[in-house]
């Protein structure tokens, strides 16, 4: 098999493990704020509620943690495993950036998780809040990084290339570089956003099933108010991004986007199906105007450029880009559509009682990482050929394996995520079925070591 | 001594405290494929379940200071150990996996608790291939991996490196249930544990005695810098193998542990003054890999600040956890075993 079909496997491998890692940050970034929350709301007020919330969503959001660790473990090494001339080029600038992201936030994460899920009645209220403060603040930390080395793999900056590695010049132009401003806060409130729906959903289901309705409530109030201030921002952030992020470095990428090939399109594409070698589409749904109103160009007259600007070897392909774009694009408007219905509701005193808008927010569960999964589509398959844009071809940096071993861990790896993934959505849905304690008691603190009774073990020899 | 002999200590330093932390809870996960008894094995479940993703933090801190420090090694090496690193991974991810559902979940401890102790069998004999297969050497064409998928294996070198891995961590988990546990659960450890201790001393002798033929010739003494450096390793292992098998059964129960340590401490400096200054033997040194000063630099600037943090937050997390698994834990963790019950298991 050929170098190509080599470097088609291992770009799928990376492409379905992250993909499979990016579900569980796009969760539990948000739910670990939300639990900061609802125990801050607990220790401030006493209201037994917020302590029911606070165990129900901590045990839904261990799990979920726990995978992010273990498919984020994956993705460090495949770096090496994978892209072991990428591996070596950017090392030097990435491999610190990586590096920076677990000393600040992995450990962070990983060394207070501990103590907020297995810490009742060990250690007092304040040190659990403060616990959930820096499982936050660690989850937080580690998106800056990674964006900040993705963004630099997009708009590389303060670096200088010499026999094909790329070492740091200026580590301000590095992590600061032209595109990580804007992509990090649209990364950020993108998971913020994620887990107000998830939250919002799941607690719409107690009250579609007439259950547990205190704790519905106050979820889908806590989720609904948060959206409806975040997914606005999210708009805008995300049009930020195209403008001021995207087009003036990346133009391929929204050639890509808006699927045209002709620089002719006045109009704005709905749907299409590409043929990538023709160069051309074979059907599109087109908008008539659209697409000149989004130039800002009320009259209808200016065209969008197409892919055929950019030549042959360097064009992304449609198919990805474009879908990737449409669908976060749609899911951005639903959860919008659907988080000013909220506050309509909320002002009208009907977000309790409002079924059909439960129902809603209930099927709307899964739209955020379904939105960020197609957001990064957008954003790593418009990127190709490039790995780092510009510099650094995506088939110049891969491992020198065997084509089947790369198939053969690609294979493995599916199946186990399958079953994973499968797995995760039982026990969530286990876990929501169960629903909260009834009566949560607050676990006293008890001296740390409990009474060791050494008569038992006394002068014992085995 | 420059910023590349700091970063390759560095390094040392992360991997000692990867298989020393690790190293037991994936010995426990063993350990509970020997196990017969549910509530027995439910204890070892849950000094597992709080501990593993604290542990596991130090292996991506090993592989990006291997990455961002030594980028050609990291390039050169992964591709290299392609087959073990990726059942390494995959089985991480199931054993990480299992044991949250088991500690989540109160239903299914049988069936997951055999995916766990697998994943953990796996995992340990798959981390000590890898291993293996490293320090047997690499085969290396200008600054890319140039050798098959399996040559890794060296003959069989590294499947013997890989069942070394898994009696280690046995003994390293044997050493901490006997420190946090107490009844019949210690006992049980103690028994093994004596075992384990001389079964590891035996596979150290065999590790260390097959490597030569693998094809290396760092292994030749010829300085006497290597000898002095061999020298102090091998009596700091051998005690801590000596002190382990007599405090198994006896107090301080953390005799075994600390045991343990001289051995993990022992056997990291024969591997140093093994490999010293190669990194990916035979042919890639430290400072052929080393990023540049800017990198570098960096790199220990930003760790050098963040460890004492993170060494304090880990170090209060264990210590919050200290002292004997409590009936208590176990109830939190959602079984269901009444004091007395534990006190009659005890005797």
């Amino acid at each position: 098999m050929s170098q190509q079909t080599l470097v088609d496997l291992s770009q799928w491998q990376w492409a379905i493990t992250a993909g499979f890692h990016i579900v569980f940050p796009s969760l539990t970034v948000g739910t670990s704020i939300f639990l900061v929350v609802c125990y801050a709301a607990f220790m401030r007020t006493g209201t037994e509620v917020y302590l029911r919330l606070f165990r129900l969503w901590r045990r839904i959001f261990a799990i979920g943690f726990g995978l992010g660790v273990v498919s984020g473990i994956v993705l460090t090494f495949e770096f090496g495993l994978n892209w072991g001339g990428f591996a070596h080029d950017v090392g030097p600038i990435l491999g610190v950036i990586i590096g920076m992201e677990v000393v600040t936030g992995f450990f962070l994460e990983a060394g207070f998780l501990g103590l907020l899920i297995y810490g009742d009645g060990r250690i007092s209220q304040r040190v659990m809040l403060f616990s959930a403060c820096m499982v936050s603040l660690g989850t937080v930390a580690s998106v800056t990084w990674i964006l900040a080395a993705n963004s630099w793999m997009q708009t590389p900056a303060g670096y200088t290339l010499v026999h094909g590695q790329f070492l740091p010049r200026d580590w301000v132009q590095v992590i600061l570089n032209p595109s990580f401003g804007w992509r990090v806060a649209h990364m950020l409130v993108g998971v913020l956003v994620s887990a107000a729906f998830f939250v919002s959903g799941i607690s719409a289901w107690y009250l579609v099933k007439g259950r547990h309705l205190d704790v519905g409530r106050r979820g889908l109030s806590i989720g609904i108010g948060a959206a409806a201030i975040l997914v606005p921002v999210q708009m805008y952030l995300g049009d930020t991004v195209a403008v001021d992020a995207i087009a003036p470095y990346q133009a391929p990428k929204l050639e890509a986007t808006e699927g045209n090939w002709t620089s002719t399109n006045t109009g704005w594409n709905l749907l299409l199906w590409p043929d990538q070698s023709a160069a051309r589409n074979d059907w599109t749904v087109t908008v008539p105007w659209l697409g000149s109103a989004i130039a800002k160009d009320w009259s209808g007259r200016t065209p969008t450029p197409g892919l055929l600007q950019t030549p042959a070897p360097l064009r992304p392909m449609i198919l990805p880009t474009f879908y990737g774009f449409r669908l976060m694009f749609f899911a951005a408007m639903a959860m919008l559509a659907t988080a000013m219905a909220g506050v309509i509701l909320r002002l009208r005193r009907r977000l309790d009682v409002t079924r059909w808008f439960h129902r809603c927010v209930l099927v709307l569960t899964p739209a955020g990482p379904l939105a960020i999964i197609a957001g990064w589509v957008l954003a790593e398959t418009g990127r190709q050929p490039w790995l780092v844009y510009g510099r650094l071809p995506t088939a110049d940096a891969v491992s020198p394996l065997d084509t089947w071993q790369v198939l053969t861990s690609l294979a493995l790896l599916i199946l186990v995520y399958a079953l994973l993934l499968g797995t995760y959505i039982w026990y969530v849905a286990r876990v929501v079925r169960q629903g909260p304690e009834d009566r949560p008691v607050p676990e006293p603190v008890r001296a740390p070591v409990a009474p060791v009774p050494r008569a038992l073990g006394a002068g014992r020899r085995i | 001594m420059n910023a590349a002999d700091v970063w390759m200590l560095f390094i040392g330093l992360s991997f000692a405290a990867y298989i020393v932390l690790d190293g037991y809870d994936l010995g426990i996960g063993v350990l509970t494929l020997l196990q017969r008894d549910d509530r027995r094995r439910r204890e070892m479940y849950e000094l597992v379940a709080r501990a593993w993703d604290g542990s596991e933090s130090w292996i991506v801190l090993l592989a990006v200071a291997l990455w961002g420090g030594l980028p050609l090694a990291y390039g050169i090496a992964l591709p290299s150990l392609y087959v073990p690193l990726i059942l390494m991974l995959v089985s991480l991810i199931w054993r990480g996996f299992s044991i949250e559902i088991i500690a989540q979940y109160r239903g299914w401890q049988r069936r997951w608790g055999l995916a766990f102790g697998i994943g953990s069998l796996v995992a340990a004999f798959c981390q000590g291939a890898a291993f293996g297969g490293l320090i047997a050497g690499v085969t290396v064409h200008g600054s890319t991996f140039a050798g098959g998928p399996f040559s890794f294996l060296h003959h069989g070198y590294a499947v013997l490196t890989g069942l070394g891995a898994i009696v280690l961590y046995l003994f390293a988990a044997s050493a901490w249930v006997y420190d946090r546990t107490e009844g019949e659960l210690q006992r049980w450890a103690a028994r093994g544990g004596r075992v384990l201790t001389l079964l590891l001393a035996a596979a150290t002798v065999a590790c260390w005695a097959l490597l030569q033929p693998a094809g290396t010739t760092r292994l030749d003494p010829g300085s006497a810098a290597r000898l002095a450096v061999w020298v102090p390793g091998a009596v700091v292992l051998a005690g801590g193998l000596a002190h382990a098998y007599r405090s198994f059964g006896r107090h301080p129960d953390a005799g075994p542990v600390r045991g343990a340590l001289a051995v993990y401490a022992g056997g990291l400096i024969l591997v140093l003054g093994l490999m010293y200054p190669s990194v990916v033997p035979p042919s890639i040194t430290v400072h052929a890999a080393a990023s540049p000063t800017g990198s570098l630099t960096f790199l220990l600037i930003g760790v050098g600040l963040s460890m004492p943090a993170i060494l304090a937050y880990n170090a209060y997390a264990y210590w919050a956890f200290r002292g004997k698994l409590t009936t208590t834990d176990e109830e939190v963790a959602g079984t269901s075993v009444d004091p007395a019950g534990r006190r009659v298991a005890a005797r």
